[in-house]
C-alpha cells in the first residue's frame, strides 16, 4: 500500500471524525436489531470498501460516544465464551439525528462538489493570464 | 514497550494498548480494553484454524494498532468534554453557592456518606475476616482455595463498590471484573499473580480505610442534616406556635435571643444556610472520595 502523507492522513482522520457516527447509526439503522461491537465492525466493512479507511478499532470509541450522548442504547451481557459483549441500538433520538445528519450530509456533499467543480474551472481561468 | 515488535498475543496487545493509553483517565483505559478484548476474543473466535499470532498479524491491520487505537480514545474523550451537546450529563455545569440545591451530584454524594457506614462496616468485617482466615488456614491444603475464593471476593466488592460510586459520585469506575487470568493457569500461579498485582493490596487497602472513612462521612452527614434541619424546622415551628422550643441555659443571651422573634427567624436561615453549606461539604467529599476510589480501586 502506498505511504500517504501525514497531511493526508490527518484529512482522512478528520473528515471520518464526523462521518463514522452517521455511517455506525445508519447501519444499526438498516439492521434494525441490536448488534454487538465485532458484528457492527463486519457490517461497516461489508458496507464498502471501506476497510482500510476505516480502522475496526475507530468504531468503538465512536459507540460509547454515540451511547454517552444518548442516541445508542447498550447493554452488557455475558458470553458463553470469552468476555462479555456489549450490545447497542439506536434510540429515537438517534433515528432522529440520523436523519437529521443524513440531510446535512447531502448539503455538505453538494456544497463540497460544487466547490472542487468551480475550483477545478478557476485554477484553468486563471492560470493563462497570470 | 517494545514497539518495533507488533504484539502477537491478546495479552500482548493489551498491555501494549494499556501503555499507549498511559495518563488517560483510568475510566477510559478500561473501556479501551474491554472493547480491545471483546472484539479479539471475536476474532480469534471466527478464526479456529490459525494460530493466535496470525490473526493478531491481520487484525493489527483491520483493528488498528494499539497506538492508533489509543488515540481514537484520546480524541473521542476530547469531543466529548468539549462543546459538544450532551443530552444527559452536563458536568460542567457552574452551581453559585445556592444552585447547589438543584446539584444532583450533591445529593448524590449526600445518599453515599450515608450509605457508606454500613458498606465501610461490612467491607472492614469482610477483609479483616478473609486475610485472617487466610493467613490461619494457609498451611492447610485448603488454605490454598480459601485464600482464591477470598481474592476473589475482594474483587467483587471493589467492583460492586465502583458501581455505588459511578451512580452516586458521578466519577467513571471499571464496569466490569478485570480480565481473569488464562484458564490454564495452575492455582498456584494465580495466587501468584494476584499476590503480585498491586491492584490487589490496593483494593483491600480500599475496603478496610472504608470503616473509618464511613464512619466519617455518616457522622457528618447526619450531623450535619440534624443541625441545619433542626434549627430550620425547629425555629419555624417555634415562630407558628408562639413558643420557643430552644432552651441554651449555658449562653443566657444566646437563650434570650432565641426567645424573640427576630432571633428565632435569625436561627431560621441560618439553620437553611447551614443546609446550603453541607451541600457543598458534601460535593466536595463526593469529589475527595471518588479520587480515592479512582486511586485504589482502578486497575492502572
Amino acid at each position: 500500500m502506498a505511504e500517504e502523507s501525514q497531511y493526508t492522513r490527518k484529512f482522512r482522520k478528520e473528515l471520518m471524525a464526523g462521518l463514522s457516527s452517521l455511517v455506525l447509526l445508519a447501519v444499526l439503522a438498516r439492521a434494525g436489531r441490536e448488534m454487538y461491537g465485532y458484528e457492527i465492525a463486519k457490517a461497516v466493512k461489508a458496507e464498502g470498501e471501506g476497510g482500510l479507511i476505516f480502522k475496526q478499532g475507530a468504531i468503538y470509541p465512536v459507540l460509547r460516544s454515540l451511547n454517552t450522548i444518548g442516541l445508542l442504547d447498550s447493554r452488557v451481557e455475558a458470553s458463553a465464551f470469552g468476555p462479555p459483549r456489549r450490545y447497542y441500538n439506536i434510540t429515537d433520538d438517534g433515528r432522529q439525528a440520523l436523519n437529521d445528519w443524513q440531510g446535512a450530509w447531502k448539503d455538505m456533499r453538494e456544497f463540497v462538489d460544487d466547490a472542487l467543480l468551480a475550483g477545478g474551472g478557476a485554477v484553468h481561468e486563471h492560470r493563462p493570464s497570470a | 514497550m517494545n514497539t518495533d515488535r507488533p504484539p502477537d498475543t491478546v495479552r500482548a496487545y493489551l498491555d501494549a494498548l494499556q501503555s499507549a493509553l498511559k495518563g488517560a483517565s483510568p475510566g477510559l483505559v478500561s473501556d479501551a480494553l474491554s472493547d480491545a478484548e471483546e472484539h479479539l476474543q471475536n476474532e480469534l473466535a471466527s478464526n479456529p484454524d490459525r494460530s493466535e499470532a496470525q490473526v493478531l498479524a491481520s487484525v493489527i491491520e483491520t483493528y488498528g494498532t494499539p497506538a492508533e487505537i489509543a488515540e481514537e480514545y484520546r480524541s473521542m474523550e476530547a469531543t466529548l468534554q468539549g462543546p459538544f451537546p450532551k443530552s444527559e450529563q452536563t458536568p460542567e455545569r457552574h452551581y453559585g453557592f445556592f444552585g447547589v440545591i438543584s446539584d444532583p451530584r450533591a445529593y448524590g454524594a449526600l445518599m453515599y456518606m450515608l450509605l457508606s457506614l454500613v458498606t465501610g462496616v461490612f467491607y472492614f468485617t469482610w477483609t479483616i475476616t478473609g486475610i485472617s482466615l487466610t493467613a490461619g488456614l494457609i498451611i492447610l491444603i485448603i488454605g490454598i482455595p480459601f485464600a482464591l475464593l477470598f481474592i476473589g471476593s475482594v474483587r467483587v466488592l471493589s467492583l460492586v463498590e465502583g458501581r455505588i460510586i459511578e451512580g452516586l459520585l458521578g466519577v467513571r469506575m471499571p464496569r466490569r471484573l478485570p480480565p481473569a487470568s488464562a484458564a490454564d493457569e495452575t492455582v498456584l500461579a494465580r495466587i501468584k499473580n494476584a499476590l503480585i498485582d498491586i491492584r490487589t493490596w490496593s483494593s483491600m487497602l480500599y475496603l478496610i480505610l472504608m470503616l473509618p472513612l464511613g464512619v466519617a462521612y455518616f457522622v457528618i452527614a447526619v450531623v450535619g442534616i440534624s443541625l441545619s434541619l433542626g434549627m430550620a424546622g425547629g425555629s419555624l415551628f417555634s415562630l407558628l406556635t408562639n413558643h420557643s422550643n430552644f432552651q441554651i441555659d449555658d449562653v443566657p443571651w444566646l437563650d434570650h435571643l432565641l426567645h424573640t422573634a427576630p432571633g428565632l427567624v435569625a436561627a431560621m436561615l441560618f439553620g437553611i444556610l447551614l443546609f446550603f453549606i453541607l451541600l457543598h461539604v458534601c460535593k466536595g467529599i463526593g469529589w475527595l472520595h471518588g479520587r480515592i476510589a479512582e486511586a485504589l480501586l482502578v486497575r492502572l
